[in-house]
């Protein structure tokens, strides 16, 4: 004789296997969602923040700072002033239409810098940056007048590329803080404009042989 | 019920009367010597004795915290008479600390390795050093393929420098590692260690894909006159023999606001350290716009710890 199917006891299994299923899905499905890690955690966070309420401590913004004349990601920022790092700065006041009063003016006249900047074949000169009209300013190819405390954007007429960086936050760097008011270095900060290379140098230390 | 006869002792209320008994016992014995023997002074002694008896960092109250770091102030006066400020600064919300290492900007030049270890008060004697630079030639991926013990003028024709360090990892395997739960990741995902509840065991050194920590095999000395005097709890404040430590991010540093000391230290602007949850950050501009990696990602490890290239 056959033996009648018994339909009936398998509608009483059914339940047993959906909550079974849901017992060994519920845990799969959590460690997916921890999974994702870091950079879910940043994809989340867009929203703005506080500047200063980050921190709560008092940071204060160095003295000698410019804003920058560009905006990053929204906001404003400041970089290094210049010009009260060049210790013979106002320019004109040796480059006039006046006869040369200083003492020792062979000895303070610019023979020491060296141009180690631009193509092999054409080197720049010195009015490729400076105005010989104002000597107190930069002038850009198109002939417009550059303040030397913004002189990233005369770096930025060839190294868009790195000024783009820099504005954004991958190029340069920061002034001792990452929290509170946005100050970066100036290009002429780390670099030197009449030979921006880095010197080949002995590294500061040495690391010994581990095992 | 059971549990009322059970109530006479149990292991906590036993070991929490010893080491009551143990306190006031050493209170009383220390006070009643006066005399400068083979301990030292007697109240460094105390203070010492006392410090046994402290909890895990995390299950202290403020007042706990408040008080052990008075007794490290004061160990420190007395021992090696230098004024230090130990602190305990929690973590900022809405922080997630990120670096970024760009790979085309470092020349090799090492002024972070000699930073690191000024700030951090790392031991002279073994030179323990966080971080390490490694040169690689072009067209290599990984530091295994890498020098890291050069010695020469830099950068070198054909090279490039890759710097490696603690990777604060998201899911760290040192932290399972631990027996003793003396690691743990902070909710500003920096990865610290409990010094005092480290036992040495070196499992988490072991557990480390990335050669991250650092052990003291011995009783670490630094020059009076260049130890850091701002020290952090979790960071760079005094260890002994027998301790695991690590990079922190600087915690001393970084939870007040600062760069770590290596990316301050950094000439050529190679590092860059911010938080991950600002949208405005620098290192948001790095992983959004540039060309990044990690190093062992299929690991799972998830490093806060990218390298780009310009």
């Amino acid at each position: 004789m056959k033996r009648p199917t018994s339909r009936k006891s398998l509608f009483c299994i059914l339940p047993f296997c959906i909550i079974l299923g849901l017992l060994v899905l519920f845990p799969v499905l959590v460690a997916f969602s921890n999974q994702q890690g870091v950079a879910s955690k940043v994809k989340k966070a867009t929203q703005k923040l506080d500047k200063q309420g980050q921190v709560k401590i008092s940071i204060p913004v160095p003295k000698n700072i410019v804003k920058v004349n560009e905006e990053y990601q929204g906001g404003v920022f400041f970089t290094e002033a210049r010009k009260t790092e060049i210790k013979r700065f106002r320019c004109s006041s040796c480059h006039n239409n006046k006869k040369v009063t200083i003492l020792n003016a062979a000895d303070i006249s610019h023979a020491d810098i060296q141009v180690i900047h631009g193509d092999k074949g054409k080197p720049l000169a010195c009015d490729t940056c400076h105005s010989q009209d104002d000597r107190d300013f930069l002038v850009t190819s198109k002939g417009s007048k550059i303040d030397l405390d913004h002189v990233y954007d005369m770096c930025g007429q060839c190294h868009f590329r790195q000024k783009k960086d820099w504005i954004g936050g991958a190029h340069g760097k920061r002034v001792t803080y990452w929290a509170g008011e946005r100050v970066v270095k100036n290009c002429t900060s780390c670099h030197n404009p009449h030979s921006p290379r880095f010197e080949k140098r002995w590294p500061q230390t040495y690391s010994v042989p581990h095992n | 019920m059971d549990s009322d006869k059970k109530k006479k002792i149990n292991r906590r209320t036993f070991l929490k009367g010893t080491a009551s008994t143990a306190i006031a016992g050493s209170a009383v014995v220390t006070a009643g010597c006066k005399a400068k023997g083979l301990l030292g002074s007697s109240e460094a002694f105390a203070l010492e004795f006392q410090e046994y008896f402290k909890k895990h960092y995390r299950l202290m109250t403020k007042a706990e915290r408040e008080g052990t770091v008075a007794r490290l102030e004061k160990l420190a006066r007395l021992k090696q008479n230098i004024t230090i400020n130990v602190d305990t600064t929690e973590p900022v919300e809405k922080v997630l600390y990120g670096y970024a290492f760009n790979v085309t900007r470092c020349e090799g030049y090492m002024e972070c390795v000699e930073a690191c270890v000024k700030e951090n008060n790392l031991d002279r004697k073994s030179n323990t050093q966080y971080i390490r630079i490694f040169e690689m030639e072009h067209g290599q991926m990984s530091p295994d393929q890498g020098d890291g013990k050069y010695f020469h003028m830099v950068p070198a024709e054909g090279h490039f420098y890759m710097g490696v360090q603690c990777f604060q990892c998201q899911n760290p395997p040192c932290v399972k590692a631990c027996p003793t739960k003396a690691t743990w990741m902070e909710p500003d995902g920096i990865v610290v260690v409990d010094y005092d509840w480290c036992i040495g065991c070196r499992y988490c050194m072991a557990a480390c894909p990335y050669w991250g920590r650092r052990f003291n095999w011995n009783q670490p000395e630094i020059p009076k006159e260049e130890i850091t005097k701002e020290q952090h709890y979790l960071g760079n404040r005094k260890r002994v023999k027998g301790m695991m430590e690590k990079c922190t991010f600087c915690i001393q540093r970084s939870r007040k606001g600062k760069l770590t000391a290596c990316a301050e230290a950094c000439p050529t602007g190679a590092r860059v350290f911010g938080n991950l949850l600002d949208p405005d950050s620098e290192i948001r501009f790095v992983l959004e716009n540039k060309k990044v990696y990690r190093l062992k990602e299929d690991l799972g490890t998830d490093p806060k710890f990218w390298y780009f290239i310009d």
